[in-house]
């Protein structure tokens, strides 16, 4: 009964991304506390507009009453998903896991095919949009990285996401490594897809089998004395959030309360007088575009206090825009629209400040700016191993 | 638990939160500001409202009633917050008009006038009597603007209606953002060959470039150009807040978004930390100092129940005018409401009454005898208690 | 001057009846009404179409009545009345004897009922109190009862009834000592209008004591005030009434996407002068908390009360006085209708058309049990969810009403009054009250030109202050933090000035 507390003041309406370029989505307060007054359980859901919403919680953050709009929207998503047959599209990105996996098992052909003319038109065909080139999936995941034994006092269990494991390993390792240099333990423990794509696609299902199968792995080591490391902010609020939330899992709230941003546990590390970090001088200027999803991750941005501390680095921190992206929202045809507006609107913004490069915690963030600006993108613990000197070891290269 | 440091902790992010924290955070002190949504401001009309009493707002000022909290701030104090915001403003790129001796008209959507001290430039050439012509330009589809109102009022005036391919607030005002839109926009307006005195328009040019926006319109067309206030969504209250938002950030300052206090922790008359939810894990923000600019009922800083009138952050003493029954007279348009009294009764040093608590200050709509809409007071009453409530709060940590 | 055969005095549920049977026999017919339709009672009641359990025990006759126009209603306005079904709820401590005597009482007027274990009343209403021992269902229904009238009216307007709304009543003219006509005031003009029939139906509820004294006659009747809360949404999707005899708070009726709690009963005098106080708001929300216990926290959108018209009775206890009518020949050629409930307003309407055919002798039957109503095509009907499918251009937000629809009815009715609007659309009646729609209505109506400057002003303002007097007690919590902003758009935002 949370929708109760809504005052109609539209400081969500303000705030909406997609509401602002699509006019077939009539907003936050329309799709959550005004519908939800005419949806019954009992009765077949009729607001096909509700998938319009994006899902970048921005209506949320703003919300003075804590009337939850994006999750009253989500709800009504999933119930729309199981009553009306599903795309091709949204079939599609709720297994992106597998999906993904078999993509990079086949990875160079796989990503000669999707860059292919003929590929693109299966795309298409599909409803997938193609204005920006997809990821590209590699052959040696992350996920392959051996184990390292554990001597430290500090000792983590990464949760790196699907993005890192099958697009960007080579970040993945950088973090790895970056953590070793801290003194800081890191295996990587047994993990699947957070679970984010199948409930942005609706299949809760699916969602949920994930989630069950990486709160049971990640509790055995959260039992064994680990804390449990994020990098992808989204991943990360969809184990904080949406584990506790719609997915209901048992266990949710421990995995919530021992899990931490990269960042949010470097500042630790820092507060604490584990470390001492030496940061060399970095001579950039960047544009820091704060994902939707850490905004509603009510962490602060960790990320931009370390790089404050970085002598040299100019970063301006943008955090008024949503990307348009939101994972696989931007990448239906039927989005294509909306996602690129948006996207060209924080576009816009991140030339003003004349940066030579975006930062951003979010993959999905650094595909659609990078794709749609031609600015270079990096993942902020790319910057910040930057700073300490850090550089990998190149191996064998897939 | 996570625990953060700082010298002051504010929560509101409202005209006065925001600052209290530049004021502070300006003078070196590490601030951070703590919120639970976005503050009233971004549906207010964006004017600084000082005093409607007289045509001499600081003259009103001195005929208020002995328990109005304005009574607390010096003279010089309130001409140097309004001068500071001033400059605030034209550093963040939306300048304001107006000066602390002389209130000016705005012409309402209405078609009345409301009586307002600062106002942003794009509202500068607001009629201030009804001698000028005026052409409107209106939206078509745009529900929440209608000229016939202002028409059916004032003799003079005329109007006609561009289809901006977008009828909501937002969606018109982010494509004027665009330079084509823009272009394409003057060019047809210039061939309306309007010959009214001034062109008015709803409040839906721009989002932060606003007032450039206004500026080009103007010089192109040859003619004053003037936003008239709309209805929420409000685009002059979301660009006060956006810029006294980022001042603050310039400043140094920090915000959290979305953390609602939950609890507080004290030892004998300090106030040591605020606790507040987030995902993970409740973070507790310590401090020195806490300025409480959370604001009345909308702002959601009191609360009432059928029985009582409750601060939900301290839980401090609040002044109540009596039984429910006397909260509201049977006139909506008394003016006169019991309710408008209602809330925190501060000293000389804009310490609330009725605690033994030493390290809290208050400022902003959630003072009590403010009777903010009889007064015409909004805006600049928190800009002023917010000077002093920063000052009184700066003395005390040094 | 205007003739008619029959002058029908109030555009209750009543009279609204009257003027269709009336249509639907032939005879030419004027109604005349000092507000817009429902002002009264009928305006303020529950809305519920009533199975007939609530009065099986006190009152069998007047149950048996329900239930036959139960069926009836059901049948003729498929698309206007949902057919939530009713819950009897029994709470531990109520009365077991009493639960016989319903279920006797029920069995003997023909009522069905199925008596169901909280397990599965709590299935079908998962909010109700898990503490209750059992509920028997009945065939209780919801309707909106402006919508009911206006439906009646329409087959008055398609057969060239006359209709005056917002015109009262001052004078009723006579000749012989027999009642000719009646000169009413239009409010909005000053213009009065002089209006001759040969028979006058008095038909005004709490009024008809005030109407009958204008013919020299005299309607004895005990005034009840009745009082109501609304809450911001559904809690209940079926009727839930307290198994135990009648008492203050017992009944919540689901209606469009809100709950109506209630009522109360205290004996006033002057119908014109009722207000809700807070003790009475209390004791609603504490008994309709017993029941679903959510009342307790819920937001409370609007609390206003209205004037049962009874037949005067030596009973004190007004719950007791039968709720049946009673049709009273003044023999000078006025009739006065008192009495009855929303759920047999069609019935009433019956007899006293019979009369009336009888004096005129006359001889057609009475077809309003037959025949559909008219206009339900217009309706979007339940379930509301089905609502969802078009937000295009939405007018008022809350009750999804279009600008379309707005339009039409500002087309349709010619009216200028915002007040007409709302009851014919809902617009303004969810939980900001018209906070935002207010403003985007009259400006709709300033767009289509159907009102001057000065208008447009009077009319925001009397809507505000309207308003106000229905929310004014219920403003606590969420509902007040809703008041202070709409209070800063209109007297902030907007600067309406105080008037002079």
């Amino acid at each position: 009964m949370i929708f109760e507390h809504c005052i109609r003041c539209t400081v969500c309406v303000e705030n909406c991304p997609v509401l602002r370029v699509n006019p077939d989505f009539p907003g936050p307060k329309q799709a959550g506390p005004d519908a939800q007054r005419f949806r019954s359980d009992r009765e077949k859901a009729e607001d096909e507009w509700v998938l319009l919403c994006s899902q970048c919680k921005r209506c949320e953050m703003a919300c003075p009453c804590g009337v939850e709009p994006a999750q009253i929207i989500l709800k009504a998503q999933q119930r729309y998903g199981l009553e009306h047959p599903r795309t091709p599209a949204h079939l599609l990105f709720a297994n992106n896991y597998y999906l993904s996996a078999l993509g990079s098992l086949t990875a160079p052909l796989a990503n000669r095919i999707a860059a292919t003319k003929v590929g693109k038109k299966i795309f298409s065909a599909m409803g997938i949009a193609t204005y920006i080139p997809f990821p590209k999936f590699r052959f040696r995941k992350l996920s392959w990285k051996k184990r390292t034994p554990n001597r430290r006092s500090r000792k983590v269990a990464f949760f790196y996401g699907c993005f890192i494991n099958f697009y960007r390993p080579d970040i993945g390792r950088k973090i790895i490594q970056l953590l070793k240099s801290f003194n800081v333990d890191v295996v990587l423990p047994p993990q699947w897809c957070c679970g984010l794509p199948a409930l942005g696609n609706g299949n809760l299902e699916l969602a949920r089998s994930f989630a069950l199968k990486n709160t049971a792995s990640l509790s055995n080591y959260i039992d064994a004395g680990y804390d449990i490391l994020y990098s992808c902010t989204s991943c990360g609020l969809c184990l904080l959030h949406d584990y506790q939330g719609i997915m209901d899992i048992p266990k949710a709230k421990k995995i919530a309360e021992n899990t931490y941003d990269l960042h949010e546990y470097i500042l630790r590390l820092v507060d604490d007088n584990y470390i001492k970090p030496q940061f060399q001088e970095v001579r950039r200027k960047l544009a820091y575009h704060i994902p939707c999803h850490l905004r509603a991750l009510g962490i602060g941005y960790p990320a931009a206090k370390l790089m404050s501390l970085i002598p040299g680095l100019e970063c301006e921190i943008l955090d008024d825009t949503c990307c348009g992206l939101s994972g696989s929202y931007g990448f239906k045809k039927s989005n294509e629209s909306t996602s690129i507006q948006i996207g060209n609107r924080a576009v816009a913004r991140i030339k003003k400040t004349g940066a030579g490069a975006i930062v951003a915690d979010c993959g999905s963030c650094r595909m659609q700016l990078g794709g749609l600006s031609g600015i270079a993108t990096l993942d902020p613990a790319e910057v910040i191993s930057e700073a300490l000197g850090i550089t990998l070891v190149k191996k064998r290269k897939s | 638990m996570s625990v953060t440091e700082y010298d002051v902790i504010i929560i509101g992010a409202g005209v006065a939160g925001l600052t209290a924290g530049a004021f502070l955070a300006g003078r070196g002190f590490k601030v951070a500001l703590v919120t639970s949504g976005e503050p009233t401001a971004c549906l207010s009309t964006g004017c600084i409202d000082v005093c409607s009493r007289d045509h001499n707002p600081l003259i009103g000022i001195k005929e208020l009633p002995l328990a109005h909290p304005f009574h607390l701030v010096p003279e010089k104090m309130i001409r140097e917050s309004l001068d500071n915001f001033q400059t605030a403003m034209m550093d963040m790129g939306i300048p304001y008009t107006g000066a602390p001796e002389e209130n000016r008209l705005v012409l309402s959507a209405l078609g009345t006038f409301k009586t307002s001290c600062l106002v942003p430039s794009t509202m500068e050439a607001a009629p201030q009597n009804t001698k000028d012509s005026i052409h409107i330009i209106s939206f078509a589809g745009l529900k929440d603007f209608y000229p016939s109102y202002i028409i059916s009022r004032r003799k003079n005036t005329k109007f006609s209606i561009y289809d901006a391919g977008v009828s909501s607030t937002m969606g018109i005002a982010s494509h004027f953002e665009e330079k084509e839109f823009l272009e394409s926009f003057i060019v047809w307006l210039k061939g309306q060959n309007i010959d009214e005195d001034k062109i008015a328009f709803p409040a839906v040019l721009g989002l932060e470039s606003a007032a450039e926006i206004v500026k080009t319109i103007a010089n192109r067309v040859g003619k004053p150009v003037f936003e008239i206030p709309t209805i929420p969504p409000s685009m002059p209250g979301r660009r006060l807040f956006n810029a006294l938002k980022d001042y603050f950030r310039k400043k140094s300052g920090d915000i959290y978004w979305a953390w609602p206090v939950v609890g507080i922790e004290k030892a004998g008359r300090l106030i040591e930390a605020v606790v507040t939810q987030s995902e993970g894990r409740p973070n507790s923000l310590n401090a020195r100092a806490f300025i409480l600019a959370t604001g009345s009922f909308v702002g959601g800083g009191l609360t009432a129940t059928r029985e009582a009138i409750i601060e939900n952050v301290f839980n401090l003493p609040v002044h109540v005018p009596g039984p429910r029954d006397t909260w509201f007279e049977n006139d909506y348009f008394s003016f006169n409401h019991g309710i408008g009294r209602a809330g925190i009764i501060v000293d000389s040093s804009l310490r609330p009454a009725g605690t033994p608590m030493e390290n809290i200050f208050v400022c902003g709509g959630i003072l009590a005898d403010t009777e903010i809409l009889k007064n015409g007071c909004g805006h600049g009453l928190a800009l002023a208690t917010a000077h002093a409530a920063a000052q009184s709060c700066m003395e005390y940590i040094r | 001057m205007i003739k008619a055969d029959v002058i029908i005095i109030g555009g209750g549920a009543t009279g609204c009846g009257i003027a269709r049977d009336l249509a639907l026999r032939g005879i030419p017919h004027c109604l005349i009404e000092k507000g817009d339709f429902a002002a009264g009672a009928t305006g303020a009641c529950h809305g519920l179409l009533h199975s007939g359990g609530r009065y099986v025990v006190t009152d069998p006759i007047a149950a048996k009545e329900c239930y036959d126009e139960n069926l009836i209603l059901r049948r003729i306005g498929e698309k206007c009345v949902e057919q939530t079904g009713g819950l009897f709820v029994r709470l531990p401590g109520d009365s077991k004897r009493f639960r016989e005597l319903f279920l006797r009482g029920c069995e003997e007027v023909g009522i069905p009922t199925d008596v169901i274990s909280s397990t599965k009343a709590l299935d079908l209403v998962p909010n109700l109190n898990p503490e209750i021992e059992e509920a028997i269902k009945v065939p209780d229904c919801s309707i909106d009862p402006f919508r009911l009238c206006m439906l009646n009216i329409r087959t008055s307007q398609l057969r060239d009834g006359i209709i005056f709304t917002r015109h009262k009543v001052t004078e009723i003219v006579k000749s012989h000592g027999r009642c000719i006509g009646i000169k009413a005031t239009d409010q909005a003009t000053g213009e009065v209008r002089e209006i001759r029939g040969n028979i006058i139906v008095n038909a005004t509820g709490a009024w008809a004591n005030m109407i009958a004294s204008l013919a020299g006659c005299e309607v004895p009747m005990t005034l009840s005030k009745g009082s109501l809360v609304i809450t911001n949404h559904r809690l209940t999707n079926m009727v839930i009434n307290r198994l135990r005899p009648p008492s203050d708070g017992d009944i919540v009726v689901p209606n469009e996407a809100v709950c109506l709690a209630g009522t109360t009963s205290l004996a006033v005098e002057n119908p014109d002068k009722i207000g809700i106080e807070s003790a009475e708001v209390d004791t609603i929300i504490s008994e309709a908390g017993r029941m679903i216990p959510h009342f307790n926290n819920t937001r409370i959108i609007r609390a206003f009360s209205g004037v049962r018209p009874l037949l005067k009775s030596k009973k004190m206890d007004s719950h007791e006085i039968s709720r049946g009518f009673q049709i009273i020949d003044h023999t000078n050629g006025m009739y006065s209708i008192v009495g009855g409930k929303l759920t047999t307003f069609r019935l009433m309407a019956e007899k006293m058309v019979d009369t009336i055919m009888a004096s005129f002798k006359l001889k057609k039957a009475c077809e309003t049990a037959e025949i559909p109503l008219d206009g339900q095509e217009e309706l979007s009907g339940y379930p509301l969810s089905k609502r969802l499918a078009d937000m295009n251009d939405i007018v008022c937000e809350c009750e999804l009403v279009s600008k379309k629809e707005v339009q039409r009815i500002i087309n349709q009715t010619g009216t200028r009054n915002v007040g007409d609007i709302t009851h014919r659309t809902r617009l303004g009646m969810g939980p900001c009250q018209g906070g935002f729609c207010t403003f985007r209505a009259l400006g709709i109506m300033n767009d289509m030109s159907v009102i001057s400057p000065e208008q447009s002003m009077e009319m925001l303002r009397g809507f505000l202050q309207r308003r106000f007097r229905g929310i004014r007690y219920a403003l606590w919590g969420d509902q007040l933090r809703e008041e202070q902003l709409v209070e800063y758009i209109y007297l902030g935002i907007l600067a309406m000035e105080k008037p002079q």
